[in-house]
């Protein structure tokens, strides 16, 4: 598949600081890719980077196989981003921030925009200096997305709104992705990250620690099994088997982490003198803990 | 092109509207009282020496000891309050982007729009030459309207309005030139203010203390305000080329600099 973003070894320092190292990875076409990282790990510099805000200290960084610094402004033409920081003119109103972006973009987006601000739930006529935090974040968001962009980039776009504002966003960029739209979806959150994306990077404090589908982050990650003895067993006897790894006994409730497979614990278990056994599903929380530690 | 002229003009408008105003106001006042000044009774004031220097320093040439019409015609142009009133247009027009749009961390929603930064301080820059002009055209009409009952030789021709508004108009290039640059340079617009007020305070301190320190006059020529001297157009009704070069020049090469390196930096919020 082609890749609509391609970030070849790139490295941002600032001054002293670094911002990321040596950074690799593609962003195929059509994918919902998440971009996960503790604050701090790099992920607002790197789409800085891709957006043409900051030029890289080394390596390359492309889109839609332009150069991010020297064709920024063509490569924005087909892109819709919501900043981490959103900030804007006090003065602004939707109704006169989609005249005056159609305006810059060439085209009329009054009747998309419409249709979006209702969806939305927000009243065009408002003004910013007006609006609530939450408010501003539908109104960048409606910014990002009335334009149909190719490549959608949001950082942390979810912060500030609340769950059905959240439902309604993820709605849209899954059908923009069902439509052939690429978004890249930068987040600290993991369980907006597996609702929605199929595929991870994951940064750490600057260096990337994971490029992965969630699948296989998924077939990886430890399940959690819950083991409860029959009262007639000797606990002290039991021989705990090298696929699971005990962390927790309680009377005769175990809590374990599965690190074998599942057939094998069921194949143990049948011959055990066990009251229940529970498998959860697989525990991506501590498998994220580990790389972000 | 037509949406960023739109989105400068929606913002720049009031401020510009009420400088441009006060000029005309300002204008009108002085053109207006001026004239009650010709006298004897007041030309005893130039024989203090301080005084002299001072009205010197203001019309950048030395003034004698009498005062003349034409001297007198000369100060509304010069008058601190008409100088406040045009730095402050070109300032805080100029400070607006990057500085300020940095440092208020709306630049981000103006760089994800499809234009080169190239493209945006054309923009920036094309507002900032009309407000400019309408700013010392309205102050042109000020002047005018105020001193319709001057008496004849305090009156302007046509020619040495157009020159004076012409050297003014340079003056504020100038000024916005050298604000551009440090508003490029810099993330926090107070800074980049603070930067501007000190270069144009420090121009006419150098001016000032040039009339009292022999050492000083060698660095005159380094102040902007040099090259303003509204009076010796009055005297001589001539083009001022060098001061009017020396203003565009250092205005332009300020203000290209400026463009090269807004469209060469980083942009940071955080």
């Amino acid at each position: 598949m082609m890749s609509l973003i391609s970030v070849d070894n790139l490295t941002k320092r600032y001054g002293r600081r670094t911002g990321v190292v040596g950074l690799d990875f593609n962003v195929p076409a059509g994918a919902m890719f998440g971009f996960l990282g503790p604050n701090g790990a790099g992920k607002t510099t790197t789409i800085r980077v891709l957006l043409g805000f900051l030029r890289p200290t080394g390596g390359k960084a492309g889109v839609f196989g332009l150069n991010t610094w020297r064709d920024s402004a063509r490569i924005k033409a087909e892109v819709g981003y919501v900043p981490g920081d959103l900030r804007f003119y006090p003065w602004l109103t939707c109704k006169s921030a989609l005249k005056i972006f159609g305006q810059v973009r060439g085209r009329d987006l009054m009747p998309a925009g419409a249709e979006l601000s209702q969806d939305f739930d927000l009243d065009p006529d408002v003004r910013v200096r007006s609006m609530s935090r939450g408010m501003r974040q539908k109104l960048g968001l409606i910014l990002a997305l009335v334009h149909e962009p190719r490549l959608l980039v949001l950082d942390e776009p979810t912060a500030s709104l609340d769950p059905l504002m959240q439902k309604k966003l993820y709605d849209h960029l899954r059908s923009l992705v069902s439509a052939g739209h690429t978004v890249f979806f930068s987040s600290h959150t993991l369980s907006e990250v597996e609702q929605l994306c199929d595929h991870v990077v994951i940064l750490r404090e600057g260096k990337l620690v994971a490029d992965e589908t969630l699948e296989n982050l998924r077939a990886r990650a430890r399940r959690d099994v819950t083991i409860v003895w029959q009262d007639s067993v000797k606990l002290d006897a039991v021989t705990v088997p090298g696929f699971i790894d005990v962390y927790e006994r309680h009377n005769r409730q175990w809590s374990a982490s599965l690190t074998g497979s599942a057939t094998e614990l069921i194949r143990w278990g049948a011959q055990q003198p066990i009251e229940d056994l529970t498998i959860g599903q697989p525990d991506l929380a501590r498998l994220f803990e580990q790389y972000y530690e | 092109m037509r949406g960023l002229i739109a989105k400068t003009l929606r913002e720049t408008r009031f401020t510009i509207i009420l400088l441009v105003l006060s000029l005309g106001a300002m204008e009108m006042l002085l053109a207006y009282i001026l004239p009650m000044f010709i006298g004897e009774e007041y030309g005893q004031w130039l024989k203090v020496k301080f005084i002299r220097q001072f009205v010197t320093v203001m019309l950048g040439t030395e003034v004698g000891q009498s005062i003349s019409p034409r001297m007198i015609a000369a100060i509304a142009w010069v008058h601190m309050m008409v100088l406040a009133i045009v730095f402050s247009q070109a300032i805080a027009f100029c400070t607006r982007v990057p500085a300020g749009e940095v440092d208020r961390g709306t630049v981000d929603c103006l760089l994800a729009l499809p234009v080169s930064r190239k493209k945006l301080y054309l923009c920036e820059s094309l507002v900032w030459l009309l407000a400019g002009m309408l700013t010392v055209l309205i102050g042109l009409a000020g002047n005018a309207i105020g001193g319709r009952g001057a008496p004849e030789e305090m009156k302007m021709t046509w020619r040495q309005s157009l020159i004076v508004i012409t050297n003014l108009y340079c003056l504020y290039l100038a000024v916005g030139g050298i604000t551009w640059l440090v508003s490029s340079l810099s993330d926090r617009r107070g800074r980049a203010v603070g930067v501007v007020l000190a270069i144009v305070l420090g121009s006419f301190f150098l001016n000032f203390i040039s009339q009292f320190w022999n050492p000083a006059k060698s660095l005159a020529f380094l102040g902007v305000l040099n090259y303003y001297r509204p009076l010796m157009i009055l005297r001589n009704g001539a083009w001022p080329v060098a001061d009017i070069s020396t203003l565009v020049g250092v205005g332009g090469v300020a203000w290209l600099f400026g463009g090269i390196i807004f469209a060469r930096r980083d942009i940071r919020t955080t």
